[in-house]
């Protein structure tokens, strides 16, 4: 009910406002072109400066400005690739004036239109610091999701993938990892509404997730602005700490309709093997582990006989698998309406035998414009995606595990083409078993849109109305073979698992943006709305066990339902927000902007928070003293904010009960310990930046430091027990991040010629300190798998923290640790940081080259100085204690007095120390990585133009092509915890991260 | 004008109420408040402390790891599995950072915290009859004393909660009491428990039998051997007697028994996982737990429970069955009538009455189909009535948990497997010594 209220006072407000309306106005219309070659622009943005009245060119070049308010005027036509040019001009009211304006090719990209957040500006305009990443930097990467395109594209970026398996949510990190408990991950805004946030599966399989950022198609995406510093992103206030990445998606435009295809064929493999033992290797490990302790020679076979056999288990699960893409879509409009519909398709094979992931999604974007005054524009995509999956990451019954875990002394297979199992000597359920018999389905349909609505009261104000949703709807089912010896599904004759999870979100923002008009050499606008947010989440669950055979799969053939769950939540969002920008002459730039948001996650005590930021800028090089320097462009930037989080759990802040049966009684325990003064965490960021260009805008560096304090961080903390509670959501702590960004673009060689040689170069390099400085009652805490993590005062998050492995005694064989309280035992209380799972720094180095129609882009990905924990030693390096296939670099194991060596005495019962959890296991994950090389050829315009299409481009690509790295395992780019805040660097048999080789053709009618 | 449209446009979502939209409470959960105030709450509320016997969150107690580890500990299992929890307790290494320990530790003190929520608020129930009341909280305190009793055997002194916690201050505060407070705690809360507990069914909740039983078995424990054969002769004479068929006990449909004292009731879906962990891989279990050579030993060859308990398929794969199913829906006993005669034993054993003991012990020999012993001809001294006794209870109760506790409490562990008597003491978990700032580590750890 409250809600239709809603809606239909916002109905009303709009009818009232348009009754009211002048009359002192003029109509401004007029040609663009490019002053060299005389060509008309299409797409060139034209404005009057101090009012909102803005203008495409249409493929003519062409533009009208109707209503502009009569007297002087100012008119600014910008376009990317161009330099900008303002021009002044006096209307009459009434009457209609033609203004034709020419521009200037230029390097810089200043007239760059960046989405903010409930308004766009442009580069040049900008006090804040704000990267952008374009259609052209991720189209034709063969990955699921946007957000894996942006690994290495944007300075002060971090993107990890977690693990390899296609579809997989990865972690992205904004200038470092700011909070312990609540998300790290930035807020993802498509097209004005925030999506729904957060790993969506309901089934645990360690570092792989779903996000609901995978729905979108990489196709459709225009641009990605990512808001860095505070004065960006508190616009967004109580989400705005992790930084905010906005996503525009294409539209159509004026002009004849245009269609395109673009698709690819590919093909992935892995790029590389674990060294693991043979089998001969293997049986002379484990029986001098057996001999050492006393259980005689030959324990686990007899060598040249029981070695026989030499199964190369990684080979059975990774296979060659094929990726592929399409995409078409149709593009056009006249003056009224424009619009762009596309379809596309994305299917990947996973390069592990078992795992894939398809998509299939269309996107209808619409814009309206019956008159002059009010125009209306629809964003609406609906995608459907399926994404097979397999247990792995940390899992005893994972495929990866158990591929690396199994004695290679054991068949794969039998002689009859069956699994292998325990009776043919398998310490482990069959791999290749388990990647075969066993699913892990999801299928999301994700519905994300907008309606728009854009009023122009006068020429400078425009009210704007907007209605966004986000649905997602996933099924999950799993399925455990009861034909795998070893595993639970066996004894309980088969596990079916089913998840329904449904999320909710629903956005309406209204707000008023003024430009008004006060003379040509001010240039001030302001934006103020509100926004509600609604949040709805369910989720269902059951398991059911006992299948008569493996062709019933669902819960519904299942014997006995095991297992059932649901749940139901929601929380609220009420914000109000306001943006001004004040330009003086149009080179000191001031901006302001204050959010409030009131949650339903916080308490009565706490519920409404402030976020206020300012920025400045001076653009030096339109000073008179600097205009005859060596510097094309030069601008200085400042700012200073607060913005929030709020990410986790709907009702922290409550003490709660919950249900616990037992039996057919139903029951209920406390389930929350109340915190009632819980508030959000709050981040204050300072940021210094400098952008210029020079040698005649060939050079061009943006570069910011940064120093971000998170204080009251919402911290999941662990209590003592004792008190019946293990954990409580609370405000404690601080952390610190700084760091500094260069994103350097240089343009190394130019011809003269439009198709002549030309090569560029973009540096993105980002560099952050990531401390914390503040915990409750400064107690340390561990966390993470195998609790390798730690969190601790003057450490940055997450570093590993375990023994300190110091070498292996030649005289005895066995692993010496450092005794580091000195009381003569090597016990818990020796744990010492040992490693730092966060990189010095980051980056991509982009190379392109064109020449005729031929272009070749080689794009290196870096990080340099991140630990990665190889917790798979804890199995595959521990001297025999477990029967795991071991490390190749046990080879050099201590065999007698005197050895030195690095590897202890092999020992079955665990007495020389090798299983220890320490530094050993500790690796440096630094790595170079050739993360694309492209060679394409565009035919010339008039050999398309005969085969019928306005243009034509194929190209060969290679994406993960070699990697650089001293790390042992598949890749260290890599996640296994499902806890991403502290968890970090944990290598726990992750999914490796393919290569893949592809070829593409993007062709235009 | 139009700027106040404009306005007006812009705050709509206040007009809209967004106080009302911003209090949104859950739909599956409870304010704390409104829970315990009707004998409805007070009733669900002790079926809580009740289920969290079992296991919390699969956090494991009843359902696994307690069992599991008080055989590991002990000579009865060896960890054959993947958990290294399991393998650290199998080679008496624990370390603080110990998994299991840590959750068994956990588990028992939220099962603790459910109770004290009960004693605290059930009083002010108001639509409760006094018997059904009393009951209620009688139950409840058997229940702390029956947590509390489990940590001290593994922990030695630990902290005493005995309000709920209300604050985040109130959970940081806890110091370690000594053994004999927490001791004289638990028999003040179990003669409570005698005073108030009135029902006598089901086995699946604390009655009057299962109250005695476990003060028996406490007093055992204190080495208080005429109170433990005093309570053990009240529960013998209610009307327990031994099952007829050993495997009775442990049917995988929980079919009762004469026998139950207090059981825990397992289904298909509230299942225990101690069956999963002991069955051999082949029989569809995890091998978590496979039996030693010294258990098989301690069984006479012609021992009915041998045959039920421990399986060997002849191709050199032995493993635990007395659980058979992996499925886990066999019900787990806390105390039975068996444990009852044997703490009986015991105490008369100590008391000097020797021959009073074999004669007690033996009605567990004859249900296992072994002969009667005979004082003067296997056993004659104290001594060797006490081996025999241990050895009794070390192949009734195999695979219940009971080993490692019975080897500390007699003083035995640091003997029998050859460990530092530090380590006859559980390490408290690291990361409860990290944010309780009074509670200290036991020694060597």
């Amino acid at each position: 009910m409250h809600r239709f209220r809603l809606v239909l006072s916002i109905l009303a407000c709009f009818a009232a406002a348009t009754t009211s309306l002048s009359a002192q106005t003029a109509t401004l219309r007029g040609t663009v072109t490019d002053s060299a070659s005389r060509e008309p622009l299409q797409g060139a943005a034209v404005s009057l400066v101090g009012t909102s009245l803005r203008s495409e060119t249409n493929s003519a070049g062409q533009y009208v400005l109707t209503g502009a308010p009569a007297g002087p005027a100012l008119v600014r036509v910008q376009m990317i690739g161009f330099a900008p040019v303002q021009q002044s001009v006096t209307l009459e009211s009434g009457s209609e004036v033609t203004l034709d304006i020419a521009l200037a090719a230029s390097a810089q990209r200043l007239e760059e239109v960046v989405a903010v957040g409930y308004g766009l500006q442009t580069r040049g305009e900008l006090s804040t610091s704000v990267s952008s990443v374009s259609a052209a930097d991720i189209i034709g990467q063969p990955v699921a999701s946007v957000d894996a395109a942006l690994q290495g594209k944007a300075a002060g970026v971090q993107v990890v993938q977690n693990a390899g398996n296609p579809g997989n949510a990865i972690s992205v990190r904004v200038r470092g990892d700011a909070s312990v408990s609540a998300s790290n991950q930035p807020l993802y805004v498509v097209d004005g509404v925030p999506m729904v946030a957060g790993d969506i599966s309901q089934l645990g399989l360690g570092g792989q997730g779903l996000a609901g950022i995978s729905g979108l198609s990489s196709d459709d995406v225009e641009t990605i602005d990512v808001l860095k510093d505070a004065a960006a992103t508190s616009i967004y206030g109580s989400r705005g700490s992790n930084g905010v990445v906005l996503i525009t998606t294409k539209r159509g435009r004026e002009g004849r309709t245009g269609v395109t295809f673009n698709s690819y064929v590919g093909s992935q493999s892995a790029p590389k093997r674990i060294d693991l033992l043979n089998s001969t290797e293997y049986l002379d490990y484990m029986n001098a582990a057996a001999a050492n302790d006393g259980y005689g020679t030959d324990y686990f076979g007899t060598p040249g006989v029981s070695d026989s056999l030499n199964s190369d288990w990684q080979s059975a699960v990774l296979r060659a698998a094929p990726v592929s893409s399409a995409e078409l879509a149709v593009a056009g409009g006249d003056q009224r309406v424009q619009y762009r519909l596309s379809g596309t398709w994305f299917d990947q094979n996973g390069i592990v035998v078992g795992s894939g992931y398809r998509r299939l999604g269309g996107r209808a974007n619409l814009d309206f414009n019956p008159g002059s005054r009010l125009s209306f524009s629809t964003s609406l995509a609906i995608s459907g995606e399926r994404n097979d999956r397999i247990e792995n990451d940390g899992s005893d019954i994972g495929v990866i595990t158990n591929a690396i875990a199994t004695t290679p002394m054991a068949p794969v297979l039998l002689p009859d083409g069956t699994f292998a199992g325990p009776d043919n000597g398998l310490n482990y359920p069959n791999a290749a078993a388990l990647a075969t018999l066993n699913t892990v389905g999801a299928r999301t349909t994700s519905i994300l849109g907008n309606v728009e609505g854009r009023l122009r009261v006068t020429p400078s104000v425009l009210l704007t109305s907007r209605f966004g949703v986000d649905l997602i709807d996933v099924r999950e089912a799993q399925f455990q073979s009861r034909r795998i010896p070893g595993t639970y599904a066996a004894g309980a004759k088969g596990v079916a698992k089913s998840g329904f999870s449904n999320g909710n979100r629903y956005v309406i923002d209204n707000f008023v943006t003024v430009s008004p008009h006060l003379g040509v050499r001010h240039n001030f606008d302001a934006t103020a709305g509100g926004s509600v947010e609604l949040n709805r989440s369910q989720l269902n669950f059951i398991r059911g066990e006992g299948f008569s055979n493996d062709e019933f799969t669902q819960v519904s053939n299942a014997a006995v339902l095991i297992e059932g769950d649901g749940s139901n939540s929601r929380n609220n969002l009420v914000s109000f927000f306001s943006r001004a920008n004040y330009a003086l002459d149009g080179k000191y730039l001031f901006g302001a902007s204050i959010r409030t948001d009131g949650s339903s996650r916080f308490g009565t005590n706490n519920r409404w928070g402030v976020f206020p930021a300012v920025s400045a800028a001076w653009l030096l090089s339109e000073e008179p003293f600097f205009k005859a320097s060596f510097f094309d462009y030069f601008k200085l930037r400042g700012s200073f904010g607060l913005t929030g989080n709020q990410a986790i759990e709907d009702f922290p802040f409550q003490g709660l009960i919950g249900s616990a049966n037992y039996g057919d009684d139903p029951g209920l325990a406390p389930s929350n310990l109340a915190n009632p003064d819980l508030k959000w965490e709050t981040t204050a960021q300072v940021d210094l930046g400098i952008d210029m260009a020079f040698a005649s805008g060939r050079v061009s560096l943006t570069a910011d430091y940064y120093n971000k304090s998170t204080r009251d961080l919402l911290l999941d903390r662990p209590i003592s027990s004792t008190s019946g509670f293990t954990s409580v959501f609370d405000n404690v702590g601080r952390v610190r991040n700084r760091g500094l960004e260069l994103a350097l673009t240089t343009v190394n060689a130019e011809s003269r010629r439009a198709d002549g040689f030309r090569w560029s170069t973009t540096l993105n390099f980002g560099l952050n300190r990531n401390k914390v400085t503040a915990l409750f009652d400064d107690q340390p805490f561990t966390a993470g798998e195998r609790s390798v993590n730690r969190v601790e005062v003057g450490q940055p998050l997450g570093v590993f923290y375990t023994l300190k492995f110091l070498g292996v005694d030649p005289a005895t064989g066995d692993a010496i640790y450092q005794d580091v309280d000195g009381d003569g035992a090597i016990t818990s209380a020796d744990r010492v940081v040992v490693g730092n799972p966060h990189p010095n720094f980051t980056g991509g180095l982009t190379n392109t080259f064109s020449y005729r129609g031929f272009d070749l882009t080689g794009f290196l990905a870096f990080s340099q100085g991140n630990d990665v924990f190889n917790l798979m030693s804890i199995f595959s390096n521990d001297g025999g204690f477990n029967t795991d296939n071991k490390f190749g670099k046990a080879r050099t194991y201590w065999r007698q007095p005197g050895d030195q060596t690095n590897e202890p005495r092999p020992s079955y019962d665990g007495t020389s120390g090798a299983t220890e959890i320490s530094s050993r296991f500790v690796e440096d994950g630094s790595y170079l990585r050739m993360q694309e090389l492209t060679l394409g050829y565009r035919l010339p315009e008039h050999v398309a133009g005969r085969l019928g299409f306005r243009s034509w481009r194929l190209y060969l690509s290679a994406r993960n092509l070699f990697t650089i790295t001293n790390y042992s395992g598949y890749s260290s780019d890599v996640n296994s915890s499902s806890d991403k805040n502290i968890g970090l660097g944990v290598d726990y048999y992750a999914y490796p991260i393919a290569r893949t080789f592809t070829f593409g053709v993007q062709a235009g009618w | 004008m139009r700027i106040r449209y404009a306005f007006a446009f812009a705050l709509l979502p206040w007009l809209a109420g967004c106080n009302s939209i911003l209090d949104a409470d859950p739909t599956d959960q409870l304010p704390d408040n409104k829970a315990i105030t009707t004998s409805e709450g007070a009733r669900s509320a002790l079926v809580g402390a009740y289920s969290a016997l079992q296991d919390i969150d699969g956090v494991i107690y009843y359902s696994g790891d307690f069992l599991a580890l008080g055989d590991l500990s002990s000579d009865n299992a060896t960890a054959t599995g993947t958990f290294t929890s399991y393998a650290q307790a199998d080679a008496n290494q624990l370390r603080a950072s110990n998994a299991s320990v840590a959750d068994i530790w956990s588990t028992i003190y939220i099962a603790i915290n459910r109770v004290n929520n009960i004693i605290e608020k059930v009083p002010t129930v108001t639509d409760l009859e006094d018997e059904e009341k009393n009951d209620i909280l009688g139950q409840a305190y058997f229940l702390r004393a029956l947590n509390y009793h489990n940590l001290v055997k593994l922990w030695g002194g630990v902290p005493l909660r005995l309000v709920p916690v209300k604050s985040l201050q109130e959970a940081a505060a806890a110091t370690r009491a000594s053994v004999p407070e927490v001791y004289t705690q638990i028999n003040s809360d179990l003669a409570q428990a005698d005073q108030l507990v009135t029902s006598t069914t089901p086995t699946t909740r604390a009655t009057i039998g299962a109250v005695k039983a476990i003060q028996a078995r406490v007093y055992l424990y204190q080495g208080d051997w005429a109170n433990a054969n005093a309570k053990a002769d009240e529960v013998i004479g209610l009307a327990y007697e031994l099952a007829g068929d050993y495997s009775d006990l442990f049917d995988e449909e929980g079919q009762d028994t004469p026998e139950d004292i207090f059981k825990l009731l397992y289904t298909a879906q509230q299942a225990q996982f101690i069956g999963y962990y002991w069955n051999s891989t082949d029989d569809g279990g995890k091998a978590e737990l496979t039996p030693t050579q010294s258990l098989i030993d301690a069984y006479d060859p012609d021992d009915a429970r041998l045959e039920w308990s421990i399986k060997d398929d002849g191709e050199g794969t032995i493993s635990g069955v007395k659980f058979p199913t992996v499925a886990g829906t066999e019900d787990i006993h806390v105390i039975r009538f068996a444990e009852v005669l044997l703490i009986k034993a015991e105490a008369q054993a100590q008391l000097g009455d020797l021959a009073g003991a074999v004669a007690t012990y033996n009605l567990i020999r004859v249900r296992a189909g072994l002969p009667k012993h005979k004082l003067g001809n296997e056993v004659t001294s104290q001594a060797d009535v006490l081996a025999a006794i241990d050895r009794e209870r070390r192949v009734e109760l195999a695979m219940e948990g009971d080993r490692w506790p019975d080897l500390v409490r007699r003083g035995a562990a640091v003997a029998v497997m050859g460990i530092p008597e530090f380590q006859t003491l559980y390490p408290i978990p690291q990361g409860e010594i990290d944010v309780t700032p009074g509670l200290t580590q036991n020694p060597g750890y």
